[in-house]
């Protein structure tokens, strides 16, 4: 057996440490569950974060790597609509011509990009490059829209600076108390749940989620707190909390006065939210919104208290506000920057943070630069050696670009890379109808994701193990991803097509196809900024050493923020009052659950319900890689609609029947999974699966005013059992025209 | 051009308005004078009682900054009160001499507490003189009195058993006053709650240390040799002694200044969906004041409409609605103000005691009985669904719990001793969601079994993290693993967050132990 290669898993930002290794022989004896047909053994490896855990996801993740269905050479759509192979210089050249088609008819803003938050830090940056100085274009974004830009957002307001968890996860293994804000890490994460255990053992672990999540029942047998706020409260939550601090003289007074500014119009903005009145706008009894708040203080002063947020509160919009309310809780209790409490956002994907970080996200440039700052424009085109005037302005946040796409002023030549927005994006059916209306469209993918089957062009990308890079895990730790097995002859790694599309379209600057060479560009684009990576080389991850941002040259990194000062001009975390927007909080109307204006269903005449997203276990998000590893997909082949039992007993829906879930945006259908631990008026349906179960169907593309994230987490829907055979046949020939597509 | 605004009245109501306003404000739409009668801006009046047993502080009641709104260009002028308003000539005259002009007048001069007939209180309602020990408890200065009276180990004898005086007698007991409850129903809370409710609240009062007198009609109110209040004298002779008097007997609407430029009031300032005084399109009326009842006699919406709620939620709804409707008038846009769909009408209000001891709900109509005669009769009544009710009775443990519907839709609740059972009733009524029709699943959700019970099935998934059975770690030990970690090395059961190494070592030992019996 040879020693492997020490890398990280290909999914969440928890990114657990693995060892990867070339099987030497057939094993002796069969494993149950482990692939057999994978080339190469998954083992975890011990790391702070991980700690040799991995979940199902990880242990089979290797089995993608041979996958028959996998996209080996460029596929190009014929005029019948079916995808034929095509050669690489083919390929690249039909792009070029696309793209220059494209511009001298309609301008370089109708060419745009769509990026994704698992590309590794090379890719992003790289990317970010080439849609500005090769394309020269501003319309690029990445699906990290949908899931931390509300909650960047509220940390630059507060803090001046958004890394996810200013500190490292291992911290909270000592903390006495721990509020879990709207995240299932049991699912989403499950070996983040190790750090959990100090706070359930100290019985002060608080969840906050609607549903009796796989999280929230760890605060069973004396654990902690479960609250259950009615979907899109969680705001009024927070402003109850802050209440009870501020009134029950919990606050950290010198802390406060020291360390803060805003505190008295932040006072004063809560002063209307007494625990009693809470409990009616969130259903949380005003008890339990006491014994939280009390809890937390006394958690700060025993061992540590940390608030962490997840997609639950941000997800919506008024996502930016929610996660800023958090933020005003933490810093009255003096949490932010104490060195043994905190605030964090729990990032989502792979490289969810890095991924922000370096040039894909509309309105950035390398190092979290704004690109409207002179002086950050001047010192990336320094960098890049092109005058400054050649970088586009900002461009528009994910939602907005994709509903141009197609439109007269809008995008018509689209890449995408690492996302399927067909999927993921909210709106899905309205996404869809946009892709096809695209004058050219080239997927990077290594699968015919349901994004890259409505495309002209697919050009297959090398996986996580046949590749080199670097990724920033949720704590805003630089780790490298190492490359174990050789990729599959036809396929070609993004830094190399980028590469030859910049010399066919002849872009100024340099672009490499080495992931070390772009790593070392990016240090020198990101010196200076925020996110400053200028003091890391690979030489110094290859020793192992932590390598938490910002790691300015001649710096040993960050590993906790803010311990001295926060990141604003006077050194000081800024209280920034906010309040449910006007007509979020309970009229007299009926069915006034939903913050958006959702248009009624089919079915109008029912008893509309609130739908809320999410993940499961076995699968990662839109379900691309992980519903074709056959372990996961057996596990959880399908869509299950989650549905109180009473609920469902009023629409004659019993367990595994198939039921139509509906609004005036499109429909879905799948069966039904009876749980006591949903609240009978809400609905929870999984996001990972296409087609007639995708979710993201009955979603609404409203954004945050701020932020530009989309609501993903209340939707009006209306549900009733689907009449008679024929629509589940339906749904079954559907679904087999899925599968039959991959 | 710069419309000029004026609000008659600083409470909590006016300083959501002005919050709301001060864009408008800011970008020079808006010219905003506000007048408040006492020194303080607007705090939070729901908290005095707290304030007034030491369990807040006067700071954190704030709800409006009077420097911040003047550094943002607001007229602010406290200590003031209007004496008359001179529609003819638009203008508002205040006690200092000064008369500032309006295009817009808002009152929210909320409401004053009624001060009942007792021989000893001065008996002109809208200029009470009270005597020391008297109080209330309106404002920061009766909130003073209180605390002193906790602080020095004083009884307090609360007159009143609606909620304000509910939440006062409780506050007071809990800080170790000796606190009276005197009423004059069968039960405190007499006009919003039945009778078993009502029952079982008194009953839970006197465990959280509150005397309760009912039906008890008092008379007189004597003071002692330093002029303070001494006893409290009811009609049958008695007297409840003590050293502090709480009056909490009801609000009413102050009308007063309304009443005098000519405007229609009638338990309130009348006004319509659109928040204008009748017939005067330049002033407007929000919050415990104002009473919303258009001039259209054949209106449906108004046709149940009842005087003010005296709940601050309603006012506060108001405010915005208001502030919107006025910034889009003095945007010059009278098209698009008309075209601003008016506040929904409000359901009766929910009562939620504050209290730490004790939890209580309370809200619409909750007279009917199970065994009345319209719940049993079958069939619809004139169309509509007919009303049931549901009912648990607990009193041995201080539970009580009754729903109303109509159609499964909540027409009123009562819950008492049920937290969790009160904050998703009241969630139901709000939104007028159909309740399960297995009602005592909203009982259970007080109950200790919330977590649901281990399942011992063998197909039960133990580790979920990398989806492995009981059955499977089960296996594994059979066949020679005897420890987690081989376990694990095995089936991987464990090998995510660990959350199941208590699990996988009970089927360890549970192998064991069968292979030694």
């Amino acid at each position: 057996m040879t020693d492997g290669a020490a890398t990280h898993c290909p999914y969440c930002a928890l990114q657990c440490a693995m060892t990867l290794t070339v099987p030497a022989a057939a094993p002796a004896a069969a494993v149950p569950a482990r692939p057999a047909d994978a080339p190469l053994e998954v083992a975890g490896r011990d790391f702070p974060t991980n700690r040799g855990g991995l979940c199902r996801k990880g242990w089979t993740s290797a089995s993608l790597l041979e996958h028959p269905g996998r996209v080996t050479e460029p596929l190009l759509r014929g005029p019948d609509g079916v995808h034929r192979p095509v050669s690489w210089e083919e390929a690249l050249e039909l792009t070029a011509a696309a793209v220059k088609d494209t511009r001298a008819a309609y301008g370089p803003d109708a060419v745009g990009v769509f990026g994704g938050g698992g590309l590794t830090n090379e890719k992003a940056y790289q990317l970010g490059k080439f849609a500005r100085l090769a394309l020269g274009t501003s319309r690029i974004d990445y699906n990290g829209r949908f899931c931390m830009s509300s909650a960047a957002a509220a940390g630059m307001r507060a803090f001046g600076l958004d890394r996810g968890l200013p500190f490292p996860l291992a911290d909270l293994d000592s903390a006495n108390t721990v509020l879990l804000l709207g995240s299932n890490v049991a699912e989403t994460m499950p070996p983040f749940v190790q750090h959990l255990q100090g706070a359930r053992d100290a019985g002060g672990l608080i969840v906050v989620d609607p549903r009796r999540s796989a999280t929230a029942a760890f605060t069973a047998d004396g654990g902690g707190l479960h609250l259950q706020p009615l979907p899109g409260t969680d705001l009024a939550l927070l402003l109850g909390l802050a209440h009870v601090v501020i009134h029950e003289d919990l606050a950290d007074s010198d802390y406060i006065a020291e360390r803060t500014t805003g505190y008295s119009a932040l006072a004063r903005s809560v002063a209307p939210y007494w625990p009693e009145r809470v409990q009616t706008l969130t259903g949380v009894p005003a008890g339990l919104v006491r014994d939280t708040a009390r809890r937390l203080a006394e958690g700060a002063r025993q061992g540590g208290s940390y608030i962490l947020t997840g997609r639950g509160v941000e997800q919506h919009v008024d996502g930016t506000d929610t996660a800023t309310a958090a933020i005003n809780l933490a810093l009255l209790l003096g949490l932010p920057g104490s060195g043994r409490s905190g605030y964090g956002t729990l990032t989502g994907q792979g490289n969810g943070q890095g991924g922000r970080e370096h040039g894909q996200k509309a309105d950035q440039l390398p190092g979290y630069r704004k690109i409207t700052d002179p002086a950050a424009r001047a010192h990336v085109a320094g960098v890049w050696g092109v005058p400054e005037a050649s970088i586009p302005g900002p461009g528009v946040p994910a939602v907005e670009l994709l509903k141009s796409l197609g439109r007269a002023d809008g995008v018509r030549c689209l890449f995408v890379h690492g996302a399927n927005v067909a999927v993921s994006a909210p709106d899905a059916n309205a996404v869809i109808a946009g892709l096809r209306s695209l004058d050219f469209l080239v997927v990077c993918d290594f699968f015919i994701s349901e994004t890259a089957a409505e495309a002209d062009l697919v050009l297959p990308v090398t996986q996580w193990a046949e590749e080199e890079g670097t990724l920033t895990n949720l704590e805003g730790r630089v780790l490298r991803r190492r490359r174990a097995i050789a990729p599959p002859p036809g396929v070609r790694s993004e830094l190399w097509i980028m590469t030859r599309l910049a010399a066919l379209l002849d872009a100024p600057s340099t672009f490499s196809e080495d992931p070390e060479t772009v790593f070392e560009e990016l240090r020198l684009a990101s010196a200076g900024g925020l996110a400053d990576y200028s003091g890391i080389d690979y030489a110094l991850l290859d020793r192992g050493e932590e390598a938490y941002w910002p790691y300015p040259a001649g710096s040993s990194g960050t590993p906790r923020l803010f311990l001295d000062s926060f990141a604003h001009p006077d050194g000081r975390a800024v209280f920034a009052p906010v309040a449910p927007r006007r007509g979020t909080l309970p009229v007299a109307a009926a069915g006034a659950v939903s913050a958006g204006a959702d248009p009624a269903g089919p079915d109008p005449a029912g008893t509309p319900m609130t739908l809320i997203t999410g993940r499961l276990l076995e699968h990662y998000q839109s379900g691309a890689q992980t519903r074709r590893v056959a372990a996961l997909a057996a596990a959880r082949p399908e869509a299950r609609l989650q549905i109180h039992p009473a609920a469902a007993a009023a629409q004659a829906i019993a367990e595994g029947d198939v039921v139509a879930i509906a609004n005036g945006r499109g429909e879905v259908l799948c069966r039904a999974e009876l749980s006591a631990g949903i609240r009978p008026e809400t609905v929870f349906l999984p996001f990972h699966f296409p087609g007639p179960e995708s979710a993201n169907r009955l979603t609404e593309a409203a954004t945050d005013p701020v932020s530009g994230m989309p609501e993903f987490k209340t939707s009006t829907v209306w549900v009733r059992p689907a009449v008679a055979g024929s629509r589940v046949e339906k749904v079954q020939a559907e679904v087999l025209q899925m599968d039959g597509a991959s | 051009m710069t419309e000029r605004i004026v609000v008659v009245g600083f409470g909590p109501v006016a300083a959501r308005l002005i919050d709301e306003l001060l864009p408008a404000v800011r970008g020079g739409l808006v010219e905003l004078t506000v007048v408040g009668e006492e020194t303080e801006a607007a705090y939070n009046r729901v908290l005095v009682a707290d304030l007034g047993v030491g369990r807040t502080t006067a700071g954190a009641l704030a709800l409006a900054d009077a420097a911040a709104l003047v550094a943002d260009g607001v007229d602010v002028r406290l200590g003031v009160r209007v004496r008359r308003v001179d529609r003819a000539r638009q203008r508002v005259l205040l006690t200092d001499g000064s008369s500032p002009g309006y295009d817009r007048l808002v009152f929210a001069t909320g409401s004053r507490p009624m001060i009942p007939n007792l021989t000893g209180l001065n008996p002109d309602p809208a200029a009470p003189v009270l005597p020391a020990g008297v109080t209330a408890l309106r404002d920061l200065a009766d909130a003073a009195a209180l605390q002193a009276a906790v602080a020095g180990d004083k009884r307090v004898v609360v007159l009143g058993g609606g909620v304000l005086g509910l939440e006062t007698a409780l506050a007071a007991a809990e800080e170790g006053a000796a606190v009276t409850v005197v009423h004059n129903g069968p039960h405190p809370l007499g006009r919003n709650i039945d009778r078993g409710g009502g029952a079982v609240l008194a009953a839970s009062l006197r465990n959280c240390g509150v005397r309760v007198a009912g039906n008890a009609r008092s008379v007189a109110v004597e003071t002692g040799a330093d002029g303070g209040f001494s006893a409290l004298l009811l009609e049958d002779g008695s007297a409840i002694d003590g050293e502090l008097l709480v009056l909490s007997c009801g609000v009413r609407p102050r009308t007063e200044l309304a009443e005098g430029c000519g405007l229609s009031t009638a338990a309130g300032i009348l006004v319509d969906h659109r928040l204008r005084a009748h017939h005067e399109p330049h002033i407007f009326a929000i919050g415990d004041c104002a009473e919303v009842r258009c001039p259209e006699p054949d209106c449906m919406v108004c046709r149940s409409a009842r005087g003010p709620s005296g709940l601050v939620g309603p006012g506060w709804r108001q405010a915005e609605w208001l502030a919107g409707y006025l910034t889009l008038l003095a945007s010059g846009v009278p098209g698009e103000a008309d075209a601003l769909p008016p506040l929904p009408a409000e359901q009766p209000g929910v009562l939620v005691l504050k209290a730490r001891g004790l939890t209580m709900a309370v809200a619409g109509d909750v007279s009917a009985e199970p065994w009345d005669e319209e719940a049993l009769t079958a069939g619809a009544v004139g169309g509509r669904a007919r009303l049931q009710v549901a009912q648990w009775a607990d009193p041995e443990h201080g539970r009580y719990v009754k729903m109303t519907t109509r159609a499964g839709v909540l027409e009123g609740l009562v819950a008492v001793g049920m937290p969790r059972t009160a904050a998703e009733l009241v969630q139901l009524f709000e939104r007028g969601a159909e309740l399960p029709a297995d009602r005592s699943l909203l009982l259970r959700l007080d109950g200790p079994d919330q977590a649901g019970a281990t399942a011992t099935d063998p197909e039960r998934t133990v580790c979920r993290c990398a989806g492995v059975s009981g059955a499977s770690i089960a296996a594994a030990v059979s066949s020679g693993c005897g420890t987690v970690a081989e376990v694990a090395a095995s089936t991987r059961a464990g090998t995510g967050c660990g959350g199941c190494h208590e699990d996988i070592k009970g089927l360890i030992e549970k192998h064991f132990q069968g292979a030694v019996a």
